[in-house]
């Protein structure tokens, strides 16, 4: 069933749901939209076409989290609570939400399930906002995922001008939307026909056909100087990366706590062991590593790219170094490896 | 509205507690410690799934955690054996722990020696400074009388760089009159009343030159020792599915979710420690 909710109605439904639950939604901070919480007092930021500038995944990793508390005077441990509030997300676009599904395999994986992750994701409705408009960076549709893909999503809407069309898709979805008017078979129709041409009209970036193999040939190759040459190792791509999820472990010491905080591999120490070797002692490395990791080993641990298509490491890389490019010189590369047929 | 499961904290060590300190080196730049568990109940959690060749990630609050392979085997006692060579900020904190200090533990972590797969087999122990702690568990758990029938020979090779930094002294120099096992022990430069091996530990195993046949090799050392002891018994005629090493990796959750150990699509800290070097092959060179 498809429902209709009117856009002036949008802030009072977000109003009338924190009664309930946090309730998330963009917000502009200065000029770039993020998920703040909503309170009596907010303004929304969906209407530009592209995605907010830091990705949801804080939501469920957030940048700094504390793991533990610890006692030093009388030898006590004490375990950081898990979150038990519960939370609506409103407007997550679709390759946000396909990203949160992808951390899923990692942080939810039955062999030590992180509870952090785990209780945020236990406790969060995802309300979805498909994209009607692809801006520039944007290339969802060459990496398995779409402007309206439904992955991790609790109900998805589409922009119709002065209302937006609400399908719910779990049962969380449907109790958050009673009451609303039931929208007619026509406009299900031209629903249906904008997200096909939303879909349909998103330019593809690169093939992904043997991309995968062909990546593990050039492992030794030459180009990944190329690409190193241009990085600055900054890190932006992998902070801002919906699906990059490494994180530091530290103590810190004024608050007694042991804290993770975000990481990157763009970072020289981050791979530097206690012996002074390097595995990654250069950006050729690290930048090989950041590609590889998301078209090659993601697909080993979950058979799905590791990349969801939201441009946020073209459209912030200080230096334009765009990872459609990267991807399309590495396949325009010749393998050394001879080809066995 | 929505229940929360409670699930345990990965990231929550088990309370410790210093049972002896001692200094394993002439230049105090290695130190065992071990352990005893604070609470009965992660005693026997722990040696549930203990297996040689496993590692833990060891805390001093205020400092952080740092990743050790276990040095003993579980029929020795209730405690755990670990010796730290002083590096950073964690192992120098770990050197000033005296008997009765108290300390965070998590693990055991990875996958350990596959021992079920080595039954009947000769076993070549292969280890080259620090890193032989390992393999003194491997070794000492081969050497229970319960276990002793599972394996085959069993031969020690075991190089330092000088005798000060000979790790374990007593306990291998009574292996010397085992009558189940061989020992060699290496120095890379000669010294007065040195009586065994002088050279590096690829030299030594070419010179031993153990058979290959019903035998898996286990080699744990400095990068450098590992690179040219590995091609070295691929000469002697060892497949490479029956060796095996254990590799080391800056390493922070041990759960394989920091993501920072990996190579290719394995985590040294869940997929490994171990591996064959038929396994090493088939992964990238980033190493």
């Amino acid at each position: 069933m498809t429902y209709l909710l009117k856009k002036s109605e949008v802030n009072q439904t977000l109003r009338a749901w924190t009664s309930k639950a946090h309730v998330y939604a963009p917000q502009k901070v200065q000029k770039y939209a993020q998920f703040l919480p909503v309170g009596e007092d907010f303004e929304l930021s969906v209407e530009e076409p592209h995605n907010t500038r830091f990705p949801p995944k804080a939501l469920f990793l957030p940048q700094s989290e504390t793991l533990l508390k610890y006692n030093p005077q009388k030898r006590e441990l004490e375990s950081a609570k898990t979150p038990d509030q519960p939370r609506i997300i409103f407007g997550i676009r679709p390759c946000d939400a396909k990203a949160v599904t992808l951390l899923d395999s990692v942080f939810s994986s039955e062999d030590n399930p992180d509870p952090f992750w785990q209780a945020r994701r236990d406790q969060s409705v995802l309300v979805g906002l498909g994209c009607d408009q692809p801006c520039a960076t944007c290339f969802c549709t060459s990496v398995e995922s779409g402007p309206f893909d439904r992955s991790g999503l609790d109900a998805i809407l589409t922009d119709l001008g002065d209302t937006y069309a609400v399908e719910p898709l779990t049962e969380r979805g449907v109790s958050l939307f009673e009451n609303l008017t039931v929208a007619s078979a026509e406009t299900t129709q031209t629903i249906q026909a904008i997200q096909e041409k939303a879909t349909r009209e998103m330019p593809i970036a690169f093939g992904r056909e043997g991309l995968k193999a062909h990546l593990d040939e050039l492992f030794e190759n030459e180009i990944w100087e190329d690409f190193a040459k241009s990085c600055l190792g900054c890190g932006i791509c992998t902070f801002l990366c919906p699906t990059c999820f490494c994180f530091d472990i530290v103590d810190e010491v004024r608050k007694s706590t042991r804290e993770r905080n975000w990481d990157t591999c763009m970072f020289k120490v981050y791979s530097i062991e206690a012996s002074g070797h390097n595995p990654r002692p250069s950006r050729r490395e690290r930048t090989r590593q950041r590609l590889m990791h998301k078209y090659s080993y993601w697909l080993d641990h979950t058979g799905q790219t590791g990349c969801t298509g939201c441009g946020r490491c073209v459209r912030y890389c200080p230096v334009g170094l765009d990872i459609r490019a990267m991807v399309r010189k590495s396949v325009a590369t010749p393998s050394e490896v001879p080809h066995v047929d | 509205m929505w229940t929360n499961p409670v699930n345990p904290n990965p990231y929550l060590p088990t309370p410790m507690r210093v049972l002896h300190a001692y200094y394993e080196s002439t230049d105090r730049s290695l130190k065992t410690l071990e352990l005893a568990f604070v609470n009965q109940q992660d005693r026997v959690r722990f040696f549930e799934k203990f297996n040689p060749g496993q590692f833990c990630q060891l805390s001093v609050f205020g400092k952080g955690e740092s990743p050790l392979g276990v040095a003993s085997a579980a029929w020795e006692g209730d405690f755990v054996r670990f010796t730290v060579q002083k590096m950073g900020l964690v192992t120098k904190a770990l050197h000033q722990l005296q008997p009765g200090d108290s300390l965070g533990l998590r693990g055991p972590l990875g996958n350990g020696f596959p021992l079920a797969d080595w039954k009947g087999k000769n076993l070549v122990i292969i280890g080259g400074g620090c890193a032989f702690s390992t393999l003194y568990a491997l070794t000492k758990h081969v050497q229970h009388a319960q276990n002793r029938a599972d394996f085959g020979e069993l031969i020690v090779i075991y190089g330092a760089r000088s005798s000060g930094l000979c790790m374990y002294k007593h306990d291998i120099q009574s292996w010397y009159q085992r009558d189940d096992m061989q020992v060699h022990q290496a120095i890379d430069v000669p010294e007065e009343d040195w009586s065994h091996h002088v050279g590096y530990v690829p030299d030594v195993v070419k010179q031993i030159a153990p058979s290959p046949v019903n035998s898996v090799a286990i080699v744990c050392g400095p990068p450098i020792m590992t690179k040219f002891t590995l091609p070295a018994l691929v000469g002697l005629g060892f497949p490479p599915e029956t060796i095996f090493t254990s590799l080391e990796k800056r390493m922070k959750c041990g759960l394989g979710k920091c993501g920072r150990c990996n190579i290719g699509s394995k985590y040294i800290c869940k997929d490994g420690p171990v591996f064959s070097l038929a396994e090493l092959n088939a992964l990238p060179a980033d190493i």
